[in-house]
């Protein structure tokens, strides 16, 4: 009895084993990185949180870290990448540029709301802050949405739902195109006062808030004006689509005073580097410490892992410092000769004599890019020059003279090969091609014959996977704000106002003061197209003066819709003057087969059938 | 029927091959007291017998087995009393009996009974036929183990002798072939990797270790040889495991120790390995004139003139002369590697080595077993390692107080050369079609330098350990079972079963720094090339430590009750686990130290998962005479998943048989004699999954979602979660099986058939009717909406005997046909296409659409005169040999509207599945041939196996030599000439021949695989005696040796899953081992 004694005690230790590893509930498991209400709205660090959120999320089309394979898409660069990317596209869907966000707005919502009712320990001030700041999010939200697809419905309180069966209460209809663009004017107005960040390019404050006004007005006020001045008259009958030309004025001058409240702001053009001006252009826009130019920037930092891929996936292939990547977004010749001669001449490069019959032979490689506005070389790297020190060998090959047929023969051969060896055993061992190209058809390496320069970071390491790059994305700086403020005044007559505002930007790109006499908007875009390029403005600024189907109208035969490459020779001709000097063929991309072509229906991106079927009050877009 | 038998008595040895197949007819099995012995169940007697007659003769004969030994030890009985004697040792009998109208009746375990009308021959030869045991077998189910004659579910079964014929590197790849209803395919089969297994098509399986709910890591890493039995619940009858069993239950036995004294084995094999199949790449020549068709296809299309082609490594202009040159391929610099033998080693080892020790007294069993297994890669410096220890021990403390462990223990090593960027298997698999062929792996081909070639990245000479760095990824596990139990007099028992995981994964990864170089052949130097090579150093450890804890306390209850037998079970289960995980990682500052410093860290991951799942199982059977069985179980489960106030759901099931051929009037027809067993199965149950993200029921905010950098400060972001989910429960598993199994001639031929479906219900949709604005910015929660069910029947047969002539044999087939059929209702349409196209309701499951090609271009004219636009550009990019699509509906134009359906799944296990499985045995020589096969299944041709030059590289060899061209490449009007792919054009993703998912480049996969060829030789046990050995077994053995394959024609296994091809295929290996016992 006793051995069965024990034997029972076993297995009843066995049991109780079992039994007593249980806790309080053993299926409730606590969540490792769920907040909750009680937490979150009495904690000014985790609010701080909500925000670092919610601006992280703010929609951006094309920037140096999201979707920017799409600035091949427009007529500022070329996909030289893997695979086609844009280069094979044939016109631009009826959804392009579509995003239709209300979860933040919903989200931003939440936040206004749970704000006053379930912060206790917040002062009202703290209080009032947050709320500015959220507002002004939201106000930038409905900025997006706008210019995407006119008037949308402006939701400006959580819609419940309360489960009755009954969604009618949660339709909210578009509002008037105007409407947007008036209600993200007064939300500006109403918390300019209370935004507080003063100094912060990267959390808002009364400037930021002031310079997106700007930029928000001047767009309703070019749509307002252009809509009806190129005969296009894109509307709705709700005016959902479409600004009366008559409000065009208002909104200019609400565009000017706005950056004129900007330009009263701590800000100036960076100077840094006065005597380069390329590589001030360049610092001007990558530079983040003593940067007076900033006004609101999105920033990374990669001692925190908050970095980008921009460098290693775009650096020059010559001087890459991965084993892969590079190169995957060439400039195009069409935006390297919208930047105009310091004389101001015209941009057009110089490579053929007056005639047409022989080429301008140059001492170096560099040489039709002589006297160029600056901020070229700030932007884009070009034949005949370095970046971080090193040269960015770009030579597609050799030019032989034949002197038989009395012509040139073109040998083009791989990437830093040499003109010399067992396969051109008549060759002079020199150069043939660059390491960093150009080459007609390889991926990852120019197809254009240029090289990105702003927004490549020239820290060391930073084009390798392993260390990458955290330059930042600047979302509006003082130069866009002085363009805005100039096209403002010259659309509201104050052309001497308008000069001096321009001139401002053109003088730190290196023309002499006062090199622009007389204005007109043709005179503007390309200004804008120059300073800003690769900054997401191109697109947008040709929608609302409503010139984009006009130049990128699917026509092989229009050099707007059609992108150019450049690419640089060595002539192998011994025994004559023109031996060992530099030419250059411009021709049409052999990788980009097809015109960019941008149709009626691209002004507003379609509403789609999936927000109409949920929303009946959602009115089709023109052209849907 | 439930059965608590002393199972280890019975459980001894199974013969089986084809597991819920054999079963034949004449005996039951006495489920009565422990240790009785099975009686003959020849229920049958004819009361007739007159003793009274007393004149008697004296009856003598032997009585032998089927090979003519005779039987000792044979019970001969005057039929209708008690009267009778046994043989002796010789099988000799003498008995007296009444002189007329006497029948003896000999009986023998083992044996089929056999009644003999005595006659005036004085010597009867009497000869016992082995008596087919399948029915007595005892079969692994869920808690418990039943007799096979009484199983009432689907459940399908295979013996570890079975199980270690494929010499397997995981566990699921022995399964394959093995077992009706259960699918399998090796979609990647690189060193180490596991099958897909999947049980009637119906997803992941639950693995169930000695009772332990478990991993699939765990079960494909169990020592092959530590498995007894493994056990498949494919119906209502896996319900019993609740939540986790809704795709069907694999359930695991390992090894016991049998009475008798210490048996020591030791076994192992050494094979060597080549891939089954893959493509060989382009060489020089075919790839150089690939470059020049393709100019002279573009120049046509593009109306112009051909543009000299130079070569991309060269800078040469690639003229006729240069091509011949290449053609040729014998002057210096005209060279044409071959980056296949570059990347892959023929014939490489992979062995295995195990030992292992087992018995039992009265009071203690045990089994100790190690192992070893070594599988290299066909890639230099990549191998996969594993080390298994398995330790079971059961002690007897009283007569009826058991207590035992399990103990498992493991270690893994993949181990493989360290290439930067993506998975270190993709990479060489992509260089055989991303170097060129005209260019050299190291400069001047001097291995000391690596050469800079157009892509360095996928450059072989850099796929050595020494270059490139290392990755080692290693996974260690100790598992603890341990349990007592207890059995009360009255036919209770009662066990308790702790267990506890812990597994621990390491990876170390060290990518080096290393240098390109180019030959300067004029000065004769090799130049570095600066920027070239890999600058990108990379240090990376991942830990991750699993803990899996599980508790049960398990009651049993059997009793027999004249003809009514009784079972019942109930247990208490519960589970949880404990997973984290970490990863630090940094930039080394040089090749030579592993060790990480912090100044060098820029990276940092932390996760904690933890599961708690909890169960309590009842389930009750009961049978009259063992002929009608029914059984009712039910498990009320609850998981962490959902809310507190939802947690539970209960869920029955329920499974009966009859067995029909325990019925009189059909045992003593005439169809009884042959028809022996023919069983009647059905079951119906419902399983709850518990498909739904952790913490979904909390509102809350995320924290660590998105982040700024505010005023130069990291801010971590903190994100509004959407609408709490509450009302989303648990899919319903609603299972119905119905089967037949059968057995003529006493088993010799045997079958089972199963038509099945299981349906899901309430899977996660949202609600059709009530749809939100999109600008309420969130979407209402998912409910349990949407159904599906899978389908389909499976039916196996088996033919097993002995020839006169002492040849052995057994033959058996099986097949599967399983399909998803969608019957899902929570969609809106916009429009009826989208309907069409889109709905998921009342159709058939994972169908591929795409067009449909009516055939190739043969000719210009024939392009100028199609009416329809075929590629979207009125047909100006077409060539002779492009793939015309079908205009579906009619409206001369090619769009997405033409789309069709033209596929079955792609990626997944095959629909339809069959195995022949044959053995012949003679003398001591086995043979046994394995043949699976598959069909209904799409591969669908990608990129490297579609795109002529695909990614700046080469192609396959065949896209460049079978394809339609023009008879000189340098003459724009010289005759096409046909081939099978279209005409080269490189670059060209966005062609209508490529960009168009069509019937073209889909191939319906259908084959038909020699899994399995084996011949063994056990030496004579005389021979072996002598040296004390009681059994030595030699053998050779090839796995996959040939494949027939619709998808042959393009060198892809047909099991691979990655459409580019750039998977590691199945290996042919051809194999040699032993086993010897002493």
């Amino acid at each position: 009895m006793k051995f069965h004694f024990k034997t029972l005690t076993l297995s009843g230790a066995l049991l109780l084993g079992l039994a007593t590893s249980c806790q309080k509930d053993f299926l409730e498991r606590t969540p490792p990185s769920i907040i909750l209400d009680a937490q979150l709205w009495n904690d000014t660090g985790l609010l701080t949180g909500l925000l670092a959120n919610y601006y992280d999320r703010l929609p951006t089309h094309t920037t140096i870290y999201s979707n920017w394979a799409e600035y091949a898409a427009y007529d500022e660069a070329m996909w030289s990448g893997n695979g086609n990317g844009p280069n094979d596209r044939f016109t631009y869907g009826s959804g392009s540029w579509g995003n239709w966000d209300y979860g933040l707005i919903r989200d931003i919502n939440l936040a206004l709301e749970n704000i006053d009712t379930q912060s206790t320990s917040l002062t009202s001030a703290q209080k009032d802050q947050f709320k500015a700041e959220f507002r002004f999010l939201r106000a930038c939200m409905y900025f997006e949405l706008g210019k995407r697809y006119g008037g949308v419905p402006l939701v400006t309180t959580q819609l419940i739902y309360n489960f009755d069966g009954n969604v009618t209460p949660l339709q909210v209809a578009r509002s008037k195109e105007t409407e947007v663009y008036d209600f993200v004017a007064s939300e500006l107005d109403a918390i300019k006062g209370t935004l507080g960040n003063s100094g912060s390019v990267t959390r808002a404050n009364r400037y930021i808030a002031m310079a997106l006004k700007c930029r928000a007005m001047l767009y309703a006020a070019s749509i307002a004006k252009y809509n009806a001045q190129s005969g296009l008259n894109i509307s709705t009958t709700g005016g959902e689509v479409g600004i009366p030309a008559s409000l065009a004025n208002s909104y200019y001058q609400k565009s000017l005073d706005a950056a004129k409240e900007v330009l009263t702001g701590p800000y100036s053009l960076y100077n840094g580097n006065p005597s380069n001006k390329g590589e001030n252009f360049y610092e001007a826009i990558t530079r983040k410490n003593a940067n007076p130019e900033i006004i609101w920037a999105k920033d990374f930092l990669t001692a925190k892992d908050y970095r980008h891929y921009f460098a290693y996936d775009n650096i020059a292939r010559g001087i890459r410092e991965d084993n892969l990547g590079s190169s995957a977004l060439s400039p195009i010749l069409n935006l390297v000769e919208a930047y105009e001669y310091l004389d101001g001449t015209a941009g057009t490069l110089k490579t053929q004599n007056a005639a047409g019959t022989d080429y301008i032979y140059y001492d170096n490689l560099n040489g039709p890019f002589a006297n160029k506005d600056a901020r070229l070389y700030g932007t884009v790297i070009y034949p005949g020059t370095t970046f971080k020190g090193q040269d960015v060998q770009l030579q597609a090959g050799v030019k032989l003279w034949n002197a038989a047929s009395n012509s040139y023969q073109t040998i083009e051969g791989g990437l830093a090969s040499v003109y010399g060896g067992a396969a051109f055993p008549n060759g002079d061992n020199k150069l043939l091609t660059g390491s960093s190209g150009p080459q007609a058809n390889q991926p990852e390496v120019s197809n254009s014959g240029f090289y990105l320069r702003k927004f490549i970071d020239s820290g060391a390491g930073t084009s390798s996977r392993g260390i990458r790059s955290d330059t930042w994305w600047v979302r509006f700086r003082l130069a866009e704000i002085l363009l805005n403020a100039s096209e403002a005044a010259l659309e509201l007559g104050q052309t001497a106002d308008a000069l001096t505002y321009v001139n401002r930007v053109r003088e730190r790109a290196g023309f002499p003061a006062n090199s622009l006499t007389t204005l007109n908007l043709a005179r503007l875009q390309n200004e804008r197209r120059v300073e800003l390029a690769f900054e997401d403005h191109r697109l947008w600024d040709l929608k609302r003066w409503r010139i984009a189907h006009q130049v990128w109208n699917g026509n092989s035969s229009n050099p707007d819709a059609v992108a150019y490459v450049l690419f640089p020779y060595r002539v192998v001709r011994p025994g004559s003057a023109m031996d060992g000097k530099y030419v250059f063929d411009k021709r049409v991309s052999p990788r980009y087969r097809t015109p960019r072509n941008f149709q009626l229906f691209n002004y507003y991106t379609f509403i789609g059938n999936d927000i109409r079927n949920r929303n009946p009050l959602v009115v089709r877009n023109p052209f849907e | 029927m439930k059965s608590k038998l002393p199972d280890r008595k019975l459980r001894r040895s199974f013969q089986h091959s084809l597991v819920p197949l054999a079963w034949c007819a004449s005996v039951g099995v006495a489920l009565g007291a422990p240790g009785s012995p099975a009686p003959v169940a020849n229920a049958s007697f004819s009361v007739s017998t007159n003793p009274a007659e007393p004149t008697e003769i004296t009856v003598q004969g032997t009585v032998t087995d089927s090979k003519g030994e005779g039987l000792p030890g044979v019970n001969v009985i005057l039929k209708g009393t008690s009267k009778g004697s046994t043989t002796d040792a010789q099988g000799r009998f003498r008995l007296k009996v009444p002189d007329q109208g006497a029948v003896l009746v000999f009986s023998f375990v083992g044996f089929t009974s056999q009644e003999v009308a005595v006659t005036n021959s004085e010597s009867l030869a009497i000869k016992l036929e082995a008596q087919d045991k399948s029915l007595e077998e005892v079969v692994v189910v869920g808690y418990g183990t039943q007799s096979r004659a009484t199983v009432t579910g689907a459940v399908g079964q295979i013996a570890s002798q079975d199980l270690v014929r494929t010499p397997a590197v995981a566990a699921t790849t022995a399964l394959v072939g093995r077992i009706p209803g259960v699918t399998g395919r090796q979609g990647d089969a690189r060193p180490g990797a596991g099958t897909s297994i999947q049980i009637r098509n119906m997803g992941t399986p639950l693995y169930v270790i000695d009772g332990i709910q478990s991993e699939e890591g765990q079960f494909n890493n169990l020592g092959l040889n530590d498995i007894e039995t493994i056990s498949v619940l494919k119906d209502a009858s896996a319900a019993i495991y609740g939540m986790r069993a809704a795709n069907g239950v694999i359930l695991v036995t390992t090894k016991r120790g049998k009475l008798g004294k210490p048996v020591v084995n030791v076994n192992g094999y050494y094979g060597i390995q080549n891939f089954t199949q893959y493509p060989h790449p382009a060489n020089a020549y075919q790839h150089q004139r690939g470059l020049v068709e393709s100019e002279q296809n573009y120049a046509q299309i593009e109306r112009r003139a051909a543009r000299p082609v130079s070569d991309p490594v060269s800078g040469k202009v690639l003229t006729a002369d240069e091509l011949e040159k290449w053609r040729q391929g014998t002057e210096p610099g005209y060279k044409s590697y071959d980056y296949y033998d570059m990347v892959f080693r023929p014939n490489v080892p992979q062995y295995y080595l195990n030992g292992n020790i087992s018995g039992a007294s009265d009071n203690l069993s045990y089994y100790l077993s190690g192992s070893y297994l070594d599988q290299k890669a066909l890639i230099e410096d990549n191998f996969f390692k594993r080390y298994n220890l398995q330790a079971n021990l059961e002690a007897k403390l009283t007569p009826r107080l058991r207590i035992g462990t399990q103990i498992y223990g493991r270690a893994e090593f993949r181990h493989t050369a360290g290439v930067p960027g993506l998975d270190d298997y993709f990479n060489p698999f992509l260089s055989v079609f991303s170097m060129w062929p005209t260019e050299a792996p190291y400069a001047n081909d001097n291995p000391l330098y690596v050469n800079q070639t157009h892509n360095i990245n996928v450059n072989p000479a850099t796929y050595k350990e020494s270059i490139t760095g290392y990755n080692d990824d290693d996974w260690r596990a100790g598992k603890l079972n341990i349990y007592g139990q207890y059995d009360f007099a009255f036919g209770l028992s009662v066990k308790a079963t702790g267990s506890y995981n812990y597994t621990t994964n390491t990876f170390n990864g060290f990518e080096y720094t290393y240098n390109g170089y180019r030959y300067n052949p004029t000065a004769q130097t090799y130049d570095l090339v600066a920027g070239g090579g890999n600058q990108n150093p990379w240090r990376e450890q991942r830990r991750r430590a699993l803990i899996e804890r599980t508790g049960q306390i398990q009651l049993n209850y059997n009793k027999q009750l004249g003809d009514h037998g009784l079972s019942a079970t109930a247990v208490y289960e519960r589970y949880d686990t404990d997973n984290r995980y970490n990863i630090v990682h940094t930039v080394p500052p040089n090749n030579t130290i592993p060790i990480q410093y912090f100044a060098n860290q820029d990276y940092l991951f932390d996760e904690v998962v933890e599961t708690a799942r909890a169960g309590y199982v009842g389930r009750v059977a009961y049978n009259y005479k063992q002929k009608y069985l029914i059984e009712g179980l039910g498990r009320y489960d609850g998981s962490y998943l959902y809310r507190a106030d939802s947690r539970f759901g209960f869920f029955p099931a329920v499974t009966a048989g009859y067995r029909v051929s325990e019925e009189n009037f059909l045992k003593n027809s005439g169809v009884g004699r042959v028809l022996t067993e023919l069983k009647l199965r059905g079951s119906y149950g419902v399983t709850g999954a518990d498909a739904i993200n952790p913490y979904e029921y909390l509102q809350g905010y995320n924290f660590g979602s998105g982040a700024s950098i505010f005023n130069g400060s990291y801010v971590i972001g903190v994100r509004p979660r959407g609408l709490p989910i509450t009302t989303l429960s648990w899919v319903r598993n609603k299972t119905t099986n119905v089967g037949v199994d059968f057995g003529l001639f006493g088993g010799k031929l045997a079958g089972t058939f199963d038509i099945f479906r299981r349906r899901r219900e309430g899977l996660a949709g949202l609600d059709p009717n009530t749809v939100l604005p999109r600008e309420v910015g969130y979407d209402l929660y998912r409910e349990n909406r949407n159904s599906d069910e899978t389908k389909g029947l499976e039916g196996g047969l088996t033919y097993s005997g002995v020839t006169s002539k002492g040849l052995t044999f057994s033959v058996g087939a099986h097949a599967t046909l399983a399909r998803r059929f969608d019957l899902g209702y929570s969609q809106t349409f916009s429009n009826s296409w989208d309907r069409y196209r889109n709905s998921y309701y009342s159709r058939w499951g994972d169908v591929g659409w795409g067009y449909q090609a009516v055939g190739q271009f043969q000719s210009e004219q024939q392009i100028a005169d199609h009416k329809i636009d075929n590629d979207g550009q009125g047909n100006r990019t077409q060539l002779p040999g492009d793939i015309i699509y079908k205009d579906v509906n009619g409206d001369g134009v090619i769009n997405y509207l033409d789309e069709r359906p033209i596929g079955y799944i792609q990626g997944g296990n095959p629909l339809v599945t069959y195995a022949l499985n044959t053995s012949l045995g003679y003398k001591n020589f086995t043979l046994n041939v394995d043949i699976v096969g598959a069909g209904m299944q799409t591969y669908q041709r990608e990129y490297e196996l579609l795109i002529p030059f695909q990614n700046n590289g080469t192609s396959p060899n065949y896209i460049l030599e079978d394809r339609w061209h023009r008879a000189d490449p340098y003459n724009p009007d010289s005759p096409w000439v046909p081939g099978k792919y279209p005409a080269i054009r490189r670059d060209a993703g966005g062609q209508a021949n490529y960009n168009r998912r069509s019937d073209f480049w889909i191939k319906t996969v259908r084959y038909i695989r020699l899994r399995n060829v084996e011949l063994a030789y056990n030496l004579p046990k005389p021979w072996l005696s002598k040296v004390g050995f009681s059994g030595v077994r030699v053998y050779v053995n090839a796995t996959n040796l040939v494949t027939f394959s619709t998808l042959n024609d393009i060198n892809i296994d047909p099991e691979i899953t990655s459409t580019n091809g750039l998977g590691y295929p199945p290996q042919r290996l051809i194999n040699t081992g032993f086993s010897v016992t002493f």
